[in-house]
């Protein structure tokens, strides 16, 4: 049906919706598959299980042809922009890892600002919350939210629901989420130590965050 | 509601005076401009997007003047008729304010306004009530085409200035014959072009939609070249009121192509009363499937801007 490179506007035809899986930008009307944004279509087809096939001494039917997903990039929706790798808009979703940018801290949470999702640089500020119950898994009544943000520090988290009216709850609850970089009372930006621990390598003074795993 | 932030000129035209001796004689002399297209062909139409880097999205359109029968005459600037030019731009998919209750979908606003030199009689900074009118008809236009549960918690703005508006009647008639106030018919062009140069900047903003809209506007007009008894009625889509002694009656249709539905209708006038159609009095039904064929006619244009923008930005 449609050449590899072929571009799809809001409500064209990209086939049956027993024949392709919805990719993103795209949407189901009639048991029908439409694109719903303008892009080029792009098919993805599954790779074939490796599954049983090695005993030769049962016979078993093959396996059915699983579809192919269609979706449509959303990358090329950007304004005329010159550095040309602009994304359009992303919003956070429920398991998207974002980065953000702590703004105030308070006893029983922290507001961030996410700045980015996934690969995406956001256009604008979207509020964010991480409650002190959600700042790590183990020990959950043991964290005080000022020992583990300060305002300023950049963490990466994972969107964990919407959230109320104005924000998205965030957690840091795993070894690979937290604070990534942090700046020191002094100012000089510092180097992590431990799980719970930056370093500023000019005065040598440590100061306790939520720390990230590095790798 | 009176503009104090700013200093005002006069109200009144946006032209400069004529003191021209075409002027004392008969309004009749003056060429009026006429329709040169046949009644089912539509003005040309230019659309571009991607017109405005600060906006997620945004588009351009223009329509072609209408054109007088003997261009011979007096070429001053205030005797010509404009065509209709449209910007629009898209801002968002935003964070909400921070009041705003929750929202598990977009929430879409629309702004219409004509620019202070966009008619003949100059339009003030404020809203008035007749671009809230062509807004509230813009947003339900495009209220049934946005997907609006891909993008929870967030805004969108549609923000249409127009430079150069549909005049609701000839210039001439303004003074000769100011009884026959006509009914803003200008609006109607305005609003098919609105959804449509919309359409056009929501696809560029990348916000899901079930298909492209595309407005149309079709009328039932009425020469006045026999002056015994009234003229038939005819049926003409894509009108310029400046072009047609009178109007009797326009539809605008918001239209889905890919879906045969309409999002937004609207008709003005006199029609509908006759219960069979003839060739005096075309139905209320002819009238909207007319409207229809001029929006399949603009959909095709839209199909076509967007796809040309889409090649475009992939090479590059």
């Amino acid at each position: 049906m449609a050449a590899p490179i072929s571009i799809a506007v809001p409500g064209q035809l990209l086939g049956q919706a027993s024949d392709f899986l919805p990719g993103s930008g795209t949407h189901i009307h009639n048991s029908k598959l439409y694109a719903s944004i303008l892009g080029p279509i792009s098919k993805t087809i599954p790779p074939k299980s490796q599954g049983p096939q090695k005993r030769l001494t049962k016979i078993t039917p093959a396996e059915p042809a699983r579809p192919a997903t269609v979706s449509i990039e959303r990358g090329i929706s950007l304004t005329s922009a010159k550095d040309g790798g602009k994304k359009a808009e992303v919003l956070p979703d429920v398991n998207s890892t974002v980065l953000c940018k702590v703004t105030r801290i308070a006893p029983k949470q922290a507001s961030v600002a996410i700045l980015v999702v996934g690969e995406t640089v956001l256009d604008g500020e979207w509020q964010g919350l991480i409650r002190v119950q959600d700042v790590r898994a183990t020990e959950k009544d043991k964290v005080k939210i000022f020992e583990s943000f300060k305002p300023g520090d950049i963490v990466r988290a994972v969107v964990i629901s919407l959230g109320d009216q104005s924000n998205y709850y965030l957690s840091t609850a795993s070894n690979s989420l937290g604070v990534i970089m942090a700046a020191s009372e002094a100012g000089n930006a510092m180097y992590p130590v431990s799980w719970k621990e930056y370093k500023d390598p000019e005065t040598g003074v440590s100061e306790s965050r939520k720390v990230a795993k590095p790798f | 509601m009176s503009d104090r932030r700013r200093v005002n000129g006069p109200s009144g035209g946006t032209h400069t005076p004529i003191f021209s001796k075409y002027l004392a004689k008969d309004v009749k002399e003056l060429n009026r401009p006429t329709r040169v297209r046949a009644p089912n062909v539509l003005r040309k139409m230019f659309l571009k997007t991607g017109v405005t880097p600060s906006a997620s999205g945004s588009a351009y359109l223009e329509m072609e003047p209408p054109r007088t029968r003997n261009a011979i005459g007096p070429g001053l600037a205030s005797l010509s008729t404009s065509g209709l030019k449209l910007t629009c731009t898209v801002h968002g998919p935003r964070p909400l304010p921070k009041n705003a209750p929750f929202s598990p979908h977009i929430i879409l606003t629309t702004h219409v306004k004509y620019a202070p030199f966009a008619t003949r009689k100059r339009r003030g900074y404020i809203r008035d009530s007749s671009e809230r009118d062509l807004g509230v008809h813009l947003e339900t236009a495009l209220r049934g085409v946005i997907i609006g549960d891909r993008w929870p918690k967030s805004g969108v703005e549609v923000i249409i200035t127009i430079l150069e508006g549909e005049e609701d009647q000839w210039w001439g008639d303004d003074r000769g014959r100011g009884s026959i106030s006509a009914g803003e018919w200008g609006m109607m062009s305005v609003l098919s072009g609105c959804i449509t140069v919309a359409s056009a900047a929501i696809a560029d903003a990348g916000i899901d939609c079930v298909d492209v809209i595309s407005g149309g506007v079709s009328a039932v007009v009425r020469g006045s070249e026999i002056s015994d008894r009234l003229s038939p009625g005819m049926l003409v889509l894509d009108p310029v009121p400046s072009e047609h002694e009178e109007i009797v009656s326009a539809c605008i249709v918001a239209y889905l192509p890919g879906r045969d539905e309409i999002t937004d209708i609207w008709v003005k006038g006199d029609i509908g009363y006759g219960s069979q159609s003839s060739e005096d009095n075309p139905s209320y039904e002819e009238l909207t499937d007319n409207a229809v064929q001029a929006a399949l006619g603009s959909h095709r244009v839209l199909v076509g801007a967007l796809k040309e923008t889409a090649a475009l930005k992939l090479a590059r």
